[in-house]
């Protein structure tokens, strides 16, 4: 549905690369987020998709047409694609209907289908308001309902729970995905929250520093991440470097970058209540009580620190840690 | 299989080619058309250069270039001096302290910008003229051997002073008021007395903005035409028309319009140097303005006197004498020749207003459309106008449009068409070049005002599949509108104030309240001056009065 070939973006002249090299595909009907820090490359990639950037090199292809290469740019107006931006960018003069009916002056019963939009999004009543006159997650309802209207073939949300907190977030989320869900349009959803996108996207694309290092579903990334970013990205996770392969003897390849995730790491009493291969003996810094669980910070004898998390409530001050080798995860050297 | 760096090869000239030959688009053309337009009376001084200097050239080198040189050196030093003091003094003081009628002095303070430089010029002969206003107070209070004379340069430069100071307090005000609250009270948490901290803090830092004022006030030093010439000061203006109605030598004037570019060039490398050693300065604005402090005793009739001042030379004084001569004159001067004068003075103020914020958002949004970044920048040369003088805009399209005529008439001639003069003389003409010379009034604020529109707007219209000309009309140009109309109020303003400009260009059987007040002043009836002066200034007030208010509100 939409194919992006080695797609580069500098905003300075070819000092920095905003997006370097950038290659992916997208099935219709997939919803595939696109997570990476801010700075990562993100809204540039979502605004060359859009047209509203022009690439420096490579191509995009939607359908079977090319949108936009170094020979060829199809202008923003004519893309047939949906966008909804962070700051929903309603257009403040218009009522909530009028910003609705924006984009589809030129199909019949315009009216009904932009009621019908409003409907969809639960803001039936509200048609004849002012943008500033609705709260931050209607507005965000009313973008989304605007951007639909004209029934793109492929719908980009560019952040658009960021500026919400965290309690509506989730709840708006939910709310959104579920309208969305029934539309079957492609969706390319844009965000730096790793819960955003595991919750809603079939596919997880990851960006940093404007480049793809993983794209894979959700269950894969975790199990088998690329690099120990992506590792990071989807649960705390210990680098096991020199010191701790020395800590629990575990001799490892030098070539190779290793990590383990916090929760593999098992606490015991004693060094026979464990059935790790790999053990060692830490001296409990602090102990942090959230919730059920109990965070702990320890240190080793080599000086490393580290934390683990157990639902012991009896813990000593020096215990025992261990982990198996089935739970190494490990990396190319970075 | 070898990789081509992509990284390499994103900026290798070959697809830098490419990428040009898609990027260009008909939106770049057309900014490069306007600009070109723009540019042109420029352009031709420059072409006119090589053609050689006239026959009086060596005499005007030998004889008056001196003066020339000298008197505009002179006028630069002591306006700024002048400026400075009137302008920041005031700007500090408003913003920083309270005293009675601080609001009202705030907005008074910008009124001498609605009084054209001539003006106040004309005002101010009067009033120390022979048997004028202060030759009868001083023979009333028995000091009959005290005379003034401010027909000379100093007196010019004081009265270009008194009426341009406001640009200064200005931007030094809204410096003062917007940036320096966290710094001030930082000094005063650090046991640094008031004046200390004016002078260390607060005047350096207000430098580039205090800079840029002046800059526009050297700027109009430069410009004037009317008040040298009643004053009888050699400036460059003057020169240039000279060269031009007198000795009827365009060379002569092309090659005095150039060296005042020169001049006008390097105040402005003076100014941006100025501004690139002070970029420290923070350009975030604070959200908190600055808290003003009460005021007692001597300290509160110091202050009010001191804001006063400004006041009271810069429009009440010259107001009064106006109005007095004007109770004098009225009945031979208001007439219906004088109505119909009015009538033109506002149609072409509005037309020329019109026009140059036509042009103003054809450079803006066309260079914002076009998508090759080196248009935005070459869109910045079409605003250049205001840099350069009136008189000097006029010769360079004097020049080319009468070789354009006469053409025209040679061509026409041979099919047997008797046209006459085309362009030059013509209404077209002025109103070109008050776009030329006014571009950069229109240009500001309706920049500022379409900075502050979030590009996600437009970017979201295009998306639902609206073009860029359709995007502007139903979502940009409803959400800058205040922006176009303080740009066509202002454009106005300076166009029913023009001289030196409107004599050059102006069709002769038109005539402006401009025109008409430098006619009678030219011809020893200054007090029959008053009239069209007072309508200039009234038309002029009602306007600067409401964009103080704009202006308080950014």
């Amino acid at each position: 549905m939409l194919t992006i070939n080695s797609l580069s973006k500098s905003y300075n002249k070819g000092k920095n690369f905003a997006l370097e090299d950038v290659t992916f595909n997208l099935k219709a009907g997939q919803v595939c987020a696109i997570v990476g820090e801010s700075g990562s490359g993100k809204t540039t990639l979502v605004r060359l998709i859009a047209g509203l950037e022009r690439p420096d090199h490579g191509s995009i292809v939607m359908g079977d047409k090319v949108i936009a290469s170094l020979d060829k740019f199809v202008q923003p107006e004519k893309r047939k694609i949906g966008l909804v931006f962070q700051e929903y960018a309603l257009f403040p003069h218009l009522t909530i209907l009028e910003n609705v009916l924006y984009g589809i002056s030129k199909i019949k019963h315009k009216r009904k289908r932009a009621q019908d939009m409003l409907d969809l999004v639960g803001l039936s009543d509200l048609g004849d308001r002012y943008p500033h006159q609705l709260s931050g997650g209607q507005q965000q309802r009313v973008a989304l309902a605007r951007a639909l209207a004209p029934e793109p073939s492929l719908l980009i949300l560019d952040e658009p729970f960021s500026n919400l907190d965290t309690m509506l977030r989730t709840q708006l989320r939910n709310e959104v995905f579920d309208i969305i869900k029934k539309t079957e349009v492609t969706v390319l959803f844009v965000t730096h929250d790793t819960q955003d996108a595991l919750s809603v996207a079939d596919e997880i694309l990851i960006l940093q520093n404007g480049k793809v290092i993983q794209k894979d579903v959700a269950a894969n990334l975790y199990v088998n991440p690329n690099t120990l970013y992506v590792a990071s990205l989807f649960g705390s996770t210990v680098h096991i470097n020199k010191n701790l392969q020395h800590a629990f003897r575990c001799p490892l390849k030098e070539t190779c970058c290793y990590a383990i995730r916090n929760e593999k790491i098992k606490v015991s009493p004693s060094s026979s209540d464990t059935d790790c291969e790999y053990i060692t003996t830490a001296q409990v810094i602090k102990k942090i009580q959230l919730g059920e669980s109990i965070q702990l910070l320890l240190k080793l004898d080599s000086g490393e620190q580290l934390t683990v998390m157990t639902q012991d409530k009896n813990i000593a001050d020096t215990i025992f840690i261990g982990f198996n080798s089935t739970d190494i995860l490990e990396f190319e050297n970075e | 299989m070898k990789q081509v760096g992509n990284k390499d090869e994103a900026f290798s000239l070959k697809t830098r080619i490419k990428r040009l030959k898609r990027d260009s688009n008909k939106w770049s053309v057309f900014t490069l058309a306007i600009v070109f337009f723009l540019a042109l009376p420029i352009v031709f001084i420059g072409v006119e250069l090589f053609a050689g200097p006239g026959e009086s050239w060596s005499h005007i080198v030998d004889y008056l270039l001196p003066d020339y040189i000298g008197n505009s050196f002179f006028l630069v030093f002591f306006c700024s001096i002048l400026v400075l003091v009137f302008g920041v003094s005031a700007a500090w003081f408003v913003s920083r302290y309270e005293f009675p009628f601080r609001k009202q002095m705030e907005w008074l303070l910008i009124l001498p910008l609605a009084i054209p430089s001539y003006i106040v010029g004309y005002a101010y002969a009067g009033i120390f003229d022979y048997g004028g206003s202060m030759d009868l107070l001083f023979r009333e209070v028995g000091l009959t051997f005290i005379r003034i004379d401010i027909m000379n340069r100093a007196g010019l430069a004081f009265v270009l002073s008194i009426s341009l100071f406001p640009y200064v307090y200005v931007s030094a005000r809204a410096f003062f008021l917007n940036q320096a609250n966290n710094l001030l009270e930082a000094s005063k948490m650090l046991g640094v007395s008031e004046v200390k901290t004016f002078f260390r803090l607060m005047l350096p830092l207000a430098r580039p903005a205090i800079v840029a004022g002046l800059v526009l006030v050297l700027m109009e030093v430069l410009n004037d035409y009317g008040a040298a010439k009643y004053y009888g000061v050699n400036t460059f203006t003057t020169g240039i028309f000279r060269s031009w109605f007198s000795l009827e030598e365009p060379q002569t004037a092309v090659y005095l319009s150039a060296l005042l570019i020169l001049i006008i060039f390097v105040l402005i490398l003076i100014e941006k140097w100025q501004v690139r050693k002070m970029k420290f300065t923070s350009s975030k604005s604070n959200s908190k303005q600055i808290q003003r402090k009460p005021t007692k005793g001597i300290m509160k009739g110091f202050i009010f006197s001191v804001v006063f001042l400004p006041i009271l030379l810069g429009f009440v004084l010259p107001v009064v004498q106006l109005i007095y001569w004007a109770v004098l004159t009225a009945a031979t001067v208001f007439d219906m020749e004088f109505i119909m004068i009015s009538v033109q003075s506002f149609a072409i103020a509005i037309a020329s207003a019109v026009i140059t914020v036509f042009f103003a958002l054809i450079l803006i949004y066309f260079s914002k459309w076009s998508t090759l970044s080196a248009i935005k920048n070459i869109s910045r040369v079409g605003v250049l106008g205001y840099a350069i003088p009136g008189a000097v805009i006029a010769i360079g399209i004097m020049i080319p449009t009468l070789a354009l005529d006469k053409w025209l008439i040679n061509v026409l001639g041979n099919f047997g068409i008797d046209s006459g003069l085309i362009i030059n003389g013509t209404l077209i003409a002025l109103l070109y070049a008050y776009a030329v010379r006014f571009l950069a009034v229109a240009y500001n604020p309706i920049d500022s005002t379409a900075l502050k529109v979030d590009n996600s707007i437009p970017d979201s219209s295009k998306v639902l599949g609206v073009g860029n000309l359709k995007t502007f009309f139903k979502i940009e140009f409803p959400l800058i509108k205040t922006g176009v109309f303080s740009a066509v109020i202002l454009v106005f303003i300076d166009v029913m104030k023009e001289l030196p400009l409107t004599l050059i260009l102006k069709p002769y059987h038109i005539d402006t309240l401009a025109v008409k007040a430098f006619e009678y002043a030219s011809d020893e009836m200054v007090m029959e001056a008053s009239i069209p002066s007072l309508f200039i200034i009234f038309t002029a007030m009602i306007p600067v009065i409401f964009l103080n208010k704009l202006l308080i509100k950014k």
